[in-house]
């Protein structure tokens, strides 16, 4: 462990000073599998990062896939996955996008966004004003219901079990409970 | 798809040999064949368990699909586990079914094995018999997995009664492995055992 700690702060400078070029390729090599695929434990070829984060090659990565369609999950974190939510990772020394196509399915593309124009004031166009407003109203009642709890918990002497407070402060967070469910209620027939 | 399989194991096994388990004697593996498609494990028993000291061998079968089906792992030594098959060695666990995962190694399976052996599953068993004696009567279940522990895998913790149980019915001229599965199997009474050995 404390290997991998020395090798990620600027590394080459301490393998000189320890000496032998056996030692610098070791740690090439750890630096190296940092970007292995996780399935073929190789250098990962168009590579992909599943949400969770962790890496793949494409074809290794569909393979898996494919191998069970009914349980779509992270070979390393078995996190919920799936082929629409991968994001490629183009390096600048990436292969051509020619190659695995005959039998697999292309990489999905990366999905680009273009930046906010700098005039216009964001997020506030006329259409969705009542989207926005809603849901600021909305997030009312949850940040009151949470700060009640919060300050309930933190207090340094909470009123212990079964005495009139500690009864009045549990009367109290369901009245609010209740509070919170009814404008929820009352936004949606709204 | 080229074969990624003997691919991926033989760098497995580079990382098992190179592993701190391996430095503790945990965990090992040895190459049966060539081509990577066979290989021996070898797991020590945990300590403070009914299997401390022993050392146990599994057949590890490495499929052509491999890493994205799991390897086909049995015991070959014997042993006494609600888990494990007390006749074939075949296992019960879940990640060598369906929750294998693709980024899982020969090193997480042996360790996961390691693992069965401190941590029973007796509501999900391999070995029915196993699995009731462990539920009813688990003193007697571990009495029992320590004598097959030093039977099978060299464990070092006899037990003079059924060694001596063993050795009358082997003079009744039944066979050493099925004396030991008939008296586990009925809480080392020697009545019911011979009653099932001889009807
Ligand atoms: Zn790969
Ligand atoms: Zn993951």
């Amino acid at each position: 462990m404390a290997s991998s700690a020395s090798s990620s702060t600027g590394s080459s400078k301490k393998i000189d000073a320890n000496g032998g070029p056996d030692t610098a390729d070791k740690e090439e090599k750890k630096e190296d599998r940092t970007f292995e695929c996780n399935i073929c434990l190789d250098t990962a070829r168009d590579a992909v990062v599943s949400m969770c984060g962790h890496l793949f090659c494409w074809p290794c990565l569909h393979q898996w896939l494919e191998t069970r369609p009914s349980r779509q999950v992270c070979p390393v974190c078995k996190a919920a996955i799936s082929k629409e939510k991968v994001v490629p990772l183009y390096g600048r020394g990436s292969t051509k996008q020619e190659d695995p196509r005959e039998k697999v399915p292309p990489r999905p593309a990366g999905q680009r966004t273009e930046p906010e124009g700098g005039s216009t004031f964001p997020g506030f166009g006329f259409g969705d004003t009542g989207f926005h407003m809603s849901f600021g109203i909305g997030a009312f009642p949850f940040g009151f219901f949470t700060s009640t709890f919060n300050f309930g918990d933190a207090r340094p002497g909470a009123a212990p079990h079964g005495t009139p407070q500690h009864l009045e402060e549990q009367y109290l967070s369901k009245l609010f409970l209740w509070l919170a469910v009814l404008f929820i209620f009352w936004l949606l027939l709204a | 798809m080229a074969n990624i399989a003997a691919q991926r194991i033989k760098r497995e096994f580079k990382e098992v040999i190179k592993s701190e388990e391996v430095a503790k004697c945990a965990i090992r593996v040895e190459l049966v064949n060539d081509n990577y498609t066979e290989l021996k494990g070898e797991i020590a028993g945990p300590p403070d368990t009914p299997y401390e000291g022993g050392n146990f061998i599994l057949e590890i079968k490495v499929p052509e699909t491999y890493p994205f089906n799991p390897p086909k792992v049995r015991f070959m030594t014997k042993i006494w586990h609600p888990n494990i098959s007390s006749v074939t060695g075949a296992i019960c666990l879940d990640i060598l079914k369906d929750q294998w995962a693709a980024a899982m190694t020969l090193r997480t399976v042996l360790l996961s094995l390691q693992a069965l052996l401190s941590a029973a599953e007796p509501d999900d068993p391999q070995d029915a018999v196993v699995a009731k004696q462990f539920k009813e009567n688990v003193e007697m279940f571990q009495l029992t997995a320590r004598h097959w522990t030093n039977a099978y895998a060299g464990g070092p913790n006899a037990n003079k009664d059924f060694d001596d149980k063993i050795k009358k019915l082997i003079e009744m001229g039944v066979d050493e492995h099925e004396a030991r599965v008939a008296l586990s199997s009925y809480n080392w009474d020697m009545e019911r055992a011979t009653e099932q050995l001889f009807s």
